[in-house]
């Protein structure tokens, strides 16, 4: 654990990198599972990548990999959120793009930035892996659990986000929205998929 | 390959030995405590076990050993024979003499059992209260006794289902393997990718083969149901096997048991008539049934077949047109074939005017369902009168299955030939723009054609399957799809080879969408999607 607790790290994504193991049969859904800092007070660790033009976090227990997209295979008469399925050291997973899932307006390509390259993380739910499409290199993040506001208020007035919304992280200028992975794909979103 | 009877016996001698050890075990835990009756019972249900056994496939001396130790058994049991320390050293030695048969059924030396022994035992059995017979010596032969194991183990099918995924993951690998080392011009990589790739292979003909299981496992069962539900129909009924050698996948078996019990059940209570209708048509009393399997190919075909009333075509054609699933003019004109494929339709078989009339088609939709999801095919035929048969054609491993590769706009898709009739090239000009379809003919034969690309690929409130102007080129390749009797020509872009691919299910949540029956991956590393044939001439028939 960094004793700079804000501090930013760049994830090397090489040809594919783990950043950390499966998640073991200890609960990791909930924002409790943060780890004690050095100084004693709780942190988090998070995944933050932009979609849209704001950042989005997810815990570290709910990333198996990041890695440079592979090539995607489109699948016919799937929703528009399935980009398709791609092979990911042989096991072949479905990737999702959650920005048209979210109906999030796509940012311009920023400047310095190949838009043919993007990336993937890889998240591990319980039986199931899923990868989500980014296009910046995602960022890796140590916080103290104080700066996360797991309940604001306005998580009443928008309907579609809050279930996958864990809470809002604030730091200084920035704001990251936490999402909780696991619940991305509930049986709501399985059922669209059928229809 | 070894032959089905040193199968046979092979699994006997194994069992037999199992039996043995036990028997061992309950007589030692016997001499210790001579009223325990459970101890007993066990005894007695091993040798009585054995006795069968070794009848049925032909080793009467170990049926006769096996015969005098369960009637001395019975003796004890029933207080006739006291388990005294004379008796004790008999029965010990019986048991011993199993044993020594069992373990010399192939050594033709052995020679007969001693003969002093078997007087012993016919002693203890037939002169209760004579004590004054001597029992005579027994000549100890085996005072070296060899421990052994036995050659048979079992093993749970979860085991197996792992090892067989594990060798699909090992042939997508091999197949990449082979194909780079193609592309590297290396020799001493190429002539190692060529042993990997034979070694898979025979690894994957091996776990199959640990697979399967002979069909009479289950046909075995049907004369017991048969005489049940015929008796509480009051109907008479005969049920002929055929076929009970020809082995299949036990997980294959596993999901069409419940499907063929219930084909079945239909058979007797809506097909066979009572004997005095029979009677009167001129039929003999006894309704007949008859249950085949044959090896086709790499299939295994299962035919099941009565001499009952049949079905009647004009029934499933009136109560297809009450339930608005066509025209009234159009069910005219349908082929009977076409006609019966309505009663695999999903609800269809609750039409209470067809099930009081020809009476079939209960369920059969679900039973189409368990065969689809194993790729297999379900086919059936009839003659007003005389009776009905029903096909089912099933392959005989789930995992390998041989396949059309082709691609559509970029895109790699694998049919499984299960469901492929032909493949044709025909002009763009032989190809009709008739309603909203195209249509060709195709040795001799009314098709309806459709452009993949349009069907998979266009908006659905903009797709123009009968606009000859989507096609690129002047050839078409065309894949004949065959489904529930019903035939669709698939127009392809690019159409590659027939192969043998290992079909990776889709995994979550993707698994949901049934249009793929699941995913491959080509020797290249690119992913192959596997067209589910049923799914896409649903999707094809409902997509207006």
């Amino acid at each position: 654990m960094k004793k700079d607790k804000e501090k930013e790290t760049e994830i090397q994504v090489e040809s594919a990198t783990e950043v950390a193991p499966p998640s073991e049969s200890k609960e990791v859904s909930s924002l409790e599972a943060a780890t004690k800092g050095a100084s004693g007070e709780e942190t988090i660790h998070l995944i933050t990548f932009k979609l849209g033009s704001e950042e989005y976090g997810i815990k570290i227990e709910q990333v198996k990999e990041v890695t440079v997209t592979p090539s995607i295979t489109r699948m016919p008469r799937t929703p528009d959120f399935v980009r398709g399925v791609a092979n990911i050291r042989g096991d072949i997973i479905a990737i999702m793009d959650l920005e048209e899932r979210f109906g999030i307006r796509p940012a311009p390509v920023a400047e310095g930035i190949n838009p043919n390259i993007t990336y993937t993380l890889v998240i591990e739910a319980k039986d199931y892996k899923i990868g989500v499409v980014v296009r910046e290199v995602p960022q890796s993040l140590n916080l103290t659990m104080s700066k996360i506001d797991k309940t604001p208020a306005f998580l009443q007035d928008i309907n579609v986000h809050e279930n996958y919304i864990e809470g809002i992280a604030k730091l200084e200028n920035r704001l990251i929205i936490v999402l909780d992975m696991y619940k991305i794909l509930t049986n709501d979103e399985i059922k669209e998929l059928v229809d | 390959m070894k032959s089905r009877e040193q199968e046979y016996k092979e699994i006997f001698i194994a069992e037999a030995l199992e039996y043995y050890d036990a028997l061992n075990r309950h007589i030692s835990e016997l001499e210790r405590k001579p009223q325990d009756d459970q101890v007993l019972a066990e005894i007695f249900r091993l040798l009585h076990n054995l006795k069968a056994n070794a009848k049925a496939i032909g080793y009467l001396q170990i049926s006769d050993v096996s015969h005098k130790l369960e009637t001395a058994f019975s003796l004890i049991r029933n207080k006739e024979l006291n388990f005294s320390d004379e008796v004790v050293t008999v029965l010990f030695d019986g048991i011993d003499l199993l044993g020594d048969l069992i373990n010399n059924i192939d050594n033709d030396s052995f020679g007969e059992a001693d003969p002093v022994l078997l007087r012993n035992l016919d002693i203890i059995v037939d002169s209760l209260s004579d004590s004054t017979i001597e029992l005579a010596k027994v000549q100890k032969y085996n005072t070296s006794r060899n421990l052994s194991l036995s050659d048979l183990i079992y093993i749970q099918i979860k085991k197996l289902d792992h090892l067989l995924n594990l060798v699909g993951e090992l042939m997508i690998d091999r197949d990449r393997i082979l194909s780079i080392s193609r592309e590297l011009e290396n020799d001493d990589l190429k002539s190692v990718s060529s042993h990997l790739y034979r070694i898979t292979e025979e690894l994957q003909y091996s776990v199959m083969d640990a697979r399967l299981v002979a069909i009479g496992s289950l046909f075995n069962k049907f004369p017991r149901i048969v005489r049940d539900i015929a008796v509480a129909e009051k109907k008479e009924v005969n049920i002929e096997l055929s076929g009970q050698d020809i082995q299949i996948d036990r997980n294959i078996l596993q999901i069409i048991t419940d499907s063929l019990l219930h084909l079945v059940r239909n058979a007797i209570t809506h097909g066979i008539e009572k004997p005095e209708e029979r009677i009167k048509k001129e039929k003999p009393r006894e309704g007949q049934i008859s249950l085949t399997a044959r090896s086709d190919r790499d299939n295994v075909i299962i035919r099941l077949t009565d001499d009952g009333k049949g079905i009647d075509l004009k029934q499933v054609k009136k109560a297809a047109v009450d339930r608005h699933l066509l025209s009234a003019a159009v069910a005219n004109e349908l082929p009977d074939i076409e006609a019966l494929s309505f009663l695999f339709e999903p609800g269809f078989s609750l039409a209470k005017e067809v099930t009081e009339f020809s009476g079939r088609g209960v369920g059969l939709d679900v039973v189409k369902n368990a065969i689809d999801s194993i790729g297999g095919r379900i086919s059936v035929d009839s003659v007003k009168g005389k009776g009905t048969t029903l096909t089912l054609q099933l392959p005989t491993s789930i995992a390998v299955k041989g396949a059309l590769l082709f691609e559509v706009d970029e895109i790699f898709y694998a049919i499984p030939l299960m469901h492929t009739e032909s493949v044709v090239s025909l002009d763009k000009d032989e190809l009709h723009e008739v309603g909203d379809v195209l249509v060709a003919n195709i040795k001799g034969e009314t098709i309806t054609v459709a452009y993949l690309h349009e069907l998979l690929n266009a908006k659905e409130t903009a797709m123009r399957l009968g606009d000859k102007t989507k096609l690129k080129g002047q050839v078409q390749d065309i894949i004949i799809v065959s489904y529930n009797n019903r035939k669709l020509g698939l127009i392809v872009d690019k159409l590659y080879r027939q192969q043998d691919i290992v079909v990776k299910p889709l995994s979550k949540p993707l698994d949901k969408i049934d249009l793929y029956g699941g995913v491959t991956l080509l020797g290249t590393g690119k992913v192959c999607l596997v067209l589910d044939v049923p799914a896409i001439t649903r999707y094809f028939t409902n997509r207006r």
